[in-house]
């Protein structure tokens, strides 16, 4: 007699193992990526409002609680940043003849360009 | 080799059962079974059928990583019983249970029928616009051809990756990693000419974009399959197919063809 | 086969996650850090912003990052099991990103 006990389906399975625990951070790292354009933006249109408008807003950018949220983005962001490069060679694997260009060249060269784009911005702001 | 004097290291397995004439549901069966630490969960269930209960229903053939029907959850994590050793969960207790995200036909049996189904789906056979005649010989292949999909014909069908999969836990529509992965063993084929009736189903909502790249498919697949990167690959060439398709809607044929 | 739109909303989706991931981290050091420990001069922050590069840069940061954000919000509410409400979830989730690409619009060259 068949009588198979049906599949089970767990609405916490992202909480059951480390692997989907990451992956569910890395996925809410958009959320916090997505807010702090915001903050972003907010900050462009007080500068372009004028000096006044930009040293009231700078009371706001000093406080804990914006500090607080600047560090949790910036870890989420990190993981965001590199989940994204060592996933390159999945999706952007490069061949030479019948040899697969290492997976590890690949992501070094997505970090390389990470340092260069961050040095290239901080510049544009620092010097 | 076994001294009798020494007292004998034993292991405590948790074994699910479930026995559809008897069983409401799945319970859990706790049994103590020798440790040794060259054994693997696949030796201590046959231990378990042989000398404790030979009620106990489960699959497995070659136990050399080869067959793929040994297949099981082992604390939680889907792996061949065949190469999961006792050393690694020693002192246990060392929790067996059925494939997750199939339906359970005896103790640790899955119902396989839906996963048969998708890996038809996606065609895994070399296709031909017009078949050659045999005397024109064989469709040659240049050894960086076959490289090209060597990798993804490695699969052993063995569902693990089903079972790490939460996209199909939670939606069992999608097509999943190993069919996934399989159509691309046959889309990279330089012999094959069905990339477009495969990827009806590969480009579809429920083939490639129901996968939202958790990626736990590729770290428990024991051939190195990497479905999950077969499944971004596809989702690149399936945007730029789509490009194309906007730039010229009355045509363009994918790259290989 | 019903053609999926996915591929739109895809590549919005990675285009976003690579100017995410090359300028977020070194943008919330310098305005979330730098900035508030008034560091960087008023004057500075306004010849920034009303270049015309850094305004065509900071509108496609802020438009693929809110897609992107769009994209991994609706499959992610998908996959903890609110599959029967995918549709009215990309919905709302796609125009929020298409609002922010507005609102960004109108600061970036405003």
């Amino acid at each position: 007699m068949a009588r198979p006990y049906p599949r089970t389906v767990s609405k916490t399975w992202w909480l059951k193992r480390w692997p989907y625990r990451i992956f569910m951070l890395r996925e809410l790292s958009a959320v916090f990526v997505a807010a702090y354009v915001v903050l972003l933006l907010v900050l462009v249109t007080k500068v372009h409002d004028g000096a006044s408008a930009f040293e009231g807003y700078l009371d706001t950018l000093q406080s804990p609680v914006f500090i607080g949220f600047h560090v949790v983005a910036l870890l989420f962001v990190m993981l965001h940043a590199v989940t994204w490069f060592q996933a390159m060679p999945k999706g952007l694997p490069i061949r030479r003849g019948e040899e697969r260009v290492p997976p590890a060249a690949i992501i070094g060269a997505s970090y390389a360009g990470w340092l260069v784009v961050s040095v290239v911005v901080a510049a544009i702001f620092l010097l | 080799m076994t001294d009798a004097t020494v007292t004998e290291q034993t292991v405590t397995l948790e074994v699910a059962r479930y026995r559809p004439e008897q069983d409401e549901r799945p319970t859990f069966q706790r049994v103590e079974v020798p440790y040794r630490p060259e054994w693997v969960v696949l030796d201590a269930l046959n231990y378990l059928k042989d000398e404790v209960d030979g009620t106990l229903s489960y699959r497995w053939s070659c136990r050399m990583g080869i067959c793929g029907s040994c297949g099981m959850m082992v604390n939680g994590v889907p792996k061949l019983t065949c190469a999961a050793f006792l050393r690694d969960y020693y002192p246990g207790p060392i929790r067996v249970e059925p494939l997750a995200n199939f339906p359970v036909e005896r103790d640790l049996v899955i119902v396989l029928d839906d996963f048969m189904g998708k890996l038809q789906a996606v065609k895994p056979w070399i296709i031909r616009d017009v078949e050659r005649p045999l005397e024109e010989g064989e469709y040659r292949q240049t050894p960086a051809q076959r490289a090209n999909f060597e990798q993804y014909s490695m699969c052993i069908n063995c569902m693990l990756c089903y079972a790490a999969c939460p996209v199909y836990e939670t939606n069992e529509e999608f097509i999943g990693p190993a069919a996934l992965a399989l159509a691309a063993r046959y889309n990279l084929d330089s012999r094959d000419q069905g990339n477009r009736l495969r990827n009806e189903v590969v480009w579809a909502d429920d083939g490639i974009w129901d996968c939202t790249f958790v990626g736990e498919c590729s770290t428990v697949c024991p051939k190195h399959v990497d479905p999950a990167g077969a499944i971004q690959q596809a989702k690149v060439e399936s945007t730029i197919g789509w490009f194309q398709s906007l730039v010229m809607p009355f045509g363009g044929k994918s790259a290989k063809e | 086969m019903r053609r999926s739109n996915e591929p739109l909303f895809w590549s919005l989706f990675s285009a976003g996650g690579v100017v995410a991931a090359l300028l977020v981290p070194v943008l919330i050091v310098l305005t979330g850090f730098v900035v508030p420990a008034e560091e960087i001069e008023f004057d500075r922050l306004n010849d920034i912003f009303t270049n015309v590069l850094v305004r065509i840069v900071l509108f496609g940061l802020a438009s693929l990052t809110f897609f992107h954000w769009a994209h991994r919000f609706r499959h992610t509410l998908v996959d903890i099991g609110l599959k029967p409400l995918a549709l009215p979830i990309a919905v709302v989730s796609y125009l929020t990103a298409l609002a922010g690409t507005v609102w960004a619009a109108t600061v970036a060259f405003g």
